[in-house]
């Protein structure tokens, strides 16, 4: 196993370098004019304006010659300048990507919690209302756009009943607590702020129930097909004869082999947030990398376009080899395999 | 009845805990709303918070709030009036102009506004060449002939001069501490220059806020300037929140986590009940047009001036603003935008279905042609521009113009309408500051101007460029505002006959605010003034 995981992280480089230069390229090449993010679009004609735009922000050499310049400052750490926020993209990521994994963290939680629930009351439960009714609620939530669900939980809970607060991840009026990682839940309780906390932790709850609840019919799906597979097989028949608790079967026995094949959809699922977390991010006014994304693509704002896809690609990589490990660490045959 | 109490205790703390999350900071949050900072919700365009860079509406807004501009506009936004400048003089033939500054203006480091500061500031614009550089085209020279008097040169007649001088770009920076920390104003500014992120984390200048924290896409927080030489402001400090969704906003307005909703379009603005909120439409100098471009490749027929004249007078404009922003908006007869120098007393556009038809068969199209029209995927100022151009094909295809839609990005179509030319396209704009030279400077059909290239100004027939050049030299020398209301009359009559540009709704402005804010208004050169805003 040891082996495999050795061969992977030394390929990934490549892999990345892959992903780069493909990027770079399609963003190069892709019709439009990236100006507009710098000098804005009536200033288009202006050619005095348009040159010194260009040679300020390295847009007047070779597309050759741009790829050399952005790849050897990425050896070195550089990932160039945001077109359009002016801050280092390294920067804009440091800021954002936090947010986004505060947030995807707790939707998988919710995503998967609620997802496996659902789904051993599905299988135990099999074609009894129990499991439509749990099928149904995870079908809903892959269903729903979460722009519309987004909408609607704001209107309910910030409107009508003001039970949680509206977008962002703090109350707009309060300062936020000294950045150190980031992560809003973990700044407050550094900053021993008890009350930010609870605050960051109540801002949480919708967009985080939204965003998991769109993940959690498929998980719902993998593992009921798994567990309905496991629970036709000897041992827990044999099990449910030598007299072990219904719980116990079911958590025990049938969920902890059940869980094996979920597990890629749940590393993958986690991958796919982390950039599918737009338009959350955008209902919820959450500054995180899925809104980045799209308005650097908006913009055409190379730099910040491959960025993202740099931390996208990355986080799929590591995605993948992490469940590959995750796989070996709980299928014994698999680590023999390695 | 030791599990009992167990379970009782742990239903308790869950309670405790739930009780916490739900409950607890609604108070703190209430008593923080009353005397915390202003919340103001918008879909944040920021590419820059550094007075020659920024180019964008929110750049509007926090540059007016953060450096003082030697003028600056009235209410009516049409009165120029003091600023950092208490007086000033214009020479007869509008070249030269002499500013006394208040020597009461101070920064907010609590330094005098100098006339050094002004020459530096308006200078630094100039070179750095970026968005809004092009304000200081047509700058000669600035002198300080003393520490508090100020004399600019332009190289040709310029009776906008003083509405540049009112546009928050032209504010006025503390040099010293910029100069420190990488900002210059030399020739070669736009490359020697290196400010541009000291700008996003500082300020420096005289205006009624500095800045407090702008964190890119999330919000940018400004805090009372103590120091302010004026009238101070009444709120300790603003937040602008980045929300992108009207409906947000709004939803955002209801609950009281934003003060101010910018951009809740008239659809949404009706949807909405809330009691603790206002909504109130008011004009706009924003719109949306549609262009005919003759010299672009890919027409179908020549587009002469009497098929310009035929698309024209095909075009429903009340039904256009009734489809797009539900009425809440207003027909516009010119480039020129209502209430603008020389717009009084201008035609309203006409729809005339059978005369359109008459043209078209007298230009030998009785059947009419395909065309196609491009436009940007997207909402502006309210108006979502797929509906607007369904609206547009609709009314074209009664007189036998069959329009296929082309939705693209925006920086595709701002490419394609230079290169290699759109026919037929709908576009918007808002205006830098208040003076009508910025639309006649885009919009005119004169030599080198954008929309006159793309039209093709001296090649195509009716469109010489040599006549509206003219008018536009004399309406910048005029000396008094007869003068220039006339002459900007008389070329906003000749860019309505060349049929080019047809506008096609200007879209009323939502302004949304809850009922204990005053002092909410939209400014042509500033937006939304913050520091005349109150909140009880």
């Amino acid at each position: 196993m040891l082996k495999v995981v050795l061969r992977r992280l030394l390929v990934m480089p490549f892999l990345l370098l892959g992903i780069v230069t493909a990027t770079f390229l399609l963003a190069q090449f892709t019709k439009g004019n990236p100006l507009i993010s710098i000098i804005g679009a009536r200033n288009l004609d202006n050619a005095e304006i348009v040159a010194a735009a260009k040679a300020r922000w390295g847009l007047d050499g070779s597309v050759p010659e741009r790829y050399a310049t952005y790849v050897w400052n990425l050896a070195h750490g550089d990932l160039g300048t945001s077109f359009r926020t002016k801050q280092p993209v390294l920067t804009d990521l440091a800021q954002r990507l936090p947010a986004t994994l505060e947030l995807v963290i707790c939707a998988m939680f919710v995503g998967a919690v609620g997802g496996i629930v659902l789904a051993i009351v599905s299988a135990e439960f099999k074609d009894s209302f129990a499991d439509h009714l749990a099928r149904l609620v995870a079908l809903l939530g892959s269903c729903l756009p979460v722009f519309w669900l987004g909408l609607i939980a704001l209107f309910l809970f910030t409107v009508q009943t003001k039970l949680l607060p509206g977008p962002g991840r703090l109350d707009i009026r309060a300062v936020a607590p000294p950045t150190v990682t980031g992560f809003m839940l973990v700044d407050t309780l550094l900053a021993g702020n008890w009350s930010a906390f609870v605050d960051a932790l109540r801002h949480l709850i919708l967009p985080a129930l939204v965003l998991g609840w769109s993940v959690m019919g498929i998980i719902t799906r993998m593992v009921r097909a798994s567990m309905l597979d496991v629970l036709g097989q000897d041992y827990i028949t044999m099990a449910r004869a030598k007299g072990a608790g219904r719980l116990r079967v079911l958590i025990h026995h049938a969920l902890a082999n059940a869980l094996i094949p979920a597990l890629t959809i749940l590393g993958f699922t986690f991958a796919y947030l982390i950039t599918g977390s737009v338009l959350v991010e955008t209902i919820f006014s959450w500054p995180g990398i899925g809104s980045y994304a799209v308005d650097a693509a908006r913009s055409l704002d190379y730099p910040a376009i491959t960025g993202v896809t740099i931390i996208g690609g990355l986080g799929f990589l590591l995605a993948n080899l992490l469940t590959d490990i995750a796989y070996a660490a709980a299928d014994p045959r698999m680590r023999e395999a390695g | 009845m030791a599990r009992l109490s167990r379970l009782a205790l742990s239903t308790r703390v869950a309670a405790s805990l739930l009780g916490a999350v739900f409950f607890m900071p609604m108070a703190a949050q209430k008593a923080r709303a009353a005397d915390g900072p202003l919340v103001v919700a918008r879909a944040m365009d920021i590419n820059s918070l550094d007075p020659a860079r920024g180019y964008c509406d929110t750049c509007q807004i926090y540059l007016s709030a953060v450096y003082a501009t030697l003028l600056t506009l009235a209410a009516d936004n049409q009165t120029i009036i003091p600023a950092v400048a208490k007086s000033w003089e214009v020479s007869p033939d509008v070249t030269t102009f002499t500013f006394h500054l208040d020597p009461a203006a101070t920064f907010s480091d609590g330094s005098p506004v100098t006339a050094a500061d002004v020459k530096w500031s308006l200078e630094r614009l100039k070179n750095v060449k970026g968005g809004p550089s092009y304000l200081m085209d047509s700058l000669k020279s600035v002198e300080a002939k003393d520490d508090k008097t100020v004399v600019i040169t332009t190289s040709t007649p310029n009776s906008e001069f003083l509405g540049i001088l009112a546009a928050p770009y032209t504010g006025i920076i503390n040099s010293k501490v910029a100069s420190a920390n990488g900002a210059n104003a030399k020739a070669d500014a736009a490359t020697s220059d290196t400010s541009d992120t000291w700008f996003l984390a500082n300020s420096a200048g005289a205006g009624p806020f500095v800045l407090e924290k702008y964190t890119a896409d999330d919000q940018l927080r400004l805090a009372r300037n103590e120091k302010y030489w004026g009238k101070k402001p009444a709120i300790s400090g603003v937040v602008l929140k980045q929300t992108a969704d009207a409906v947000t906003q709004a939803q955002m307005l209801q609950s009281g986590a934003a003060d101010i909703a910018m951009q809740v379009d008239p659809d949404t603005a009706k949807t909405v009940s809330a009691p603790d909120a206002t909504f109130k439409a008011v004009p706009s100098f924003n719109y949306v047009y549609a262009a005919i471009s003759p010299a672009a490749k890919g027409a179908p027929v020549p587009l002469t001036k009497e098929v310009r004249e035929a698309i024209a007078l095909a075009l429903d404009y009340q039904g256009l603003i009734d489809f797009t922003v539900g009425g809440e908006g207003k027909e516009q007869s010119s480039a020129i935008p209502n209430g603008y120098p020389g717009t009084k007393d201008l035609p309203a556009p006409v729809f005339n279905v059978e005369k359109a038809k008459e043209l078209l068969a007298k230009a030998g199209h009785p059947d009419g042609f395909a065309m196609e029209l491009e436009f940007p995927a997207m909402n502006v100022y309210g108006v979502d521009l797929s509906l607007l151009a369904q609206k547009v094909q609709q009314d074209l295809g009664k007189v036998g113009i069959k329009l296929s839609l082309k939705p693209v990005p925006f920086t595709v179509w701002a490419s394609d309408i230079d290169n290699p030319g759109v026919p037929f396209a709908l576009g918007f704009f808002a205006p830098d500051y208040f003076g009508s030279a910025q639309y006649v400077q885009y919009f005119g059909m004169m030599p080198d101007m954008p929309w006159a290239k793309r039209a093709g100004v001296g090649k195509v027939p009716g469109l010489d460029g040599k006549e509206q050049l003219a008018m536009y030299q004399k309406a910048l020398a005029a000396t008094d505002a007869a003068g220039q209301e006339k002459a900007y009359h008389d070329l906003a009559m000749k860019m309505i006959d060349d049929k080019i540009i047809l506008p096609l709704v200007s879209p009323n402005l939502v302004l949304a605010y809850r009922n204990d804010v005053s002092g909410v208004r939209y400014s042509a050169c500033c937006n939304l003034p913050l520091g005349e805003i109150e909140k009880k």
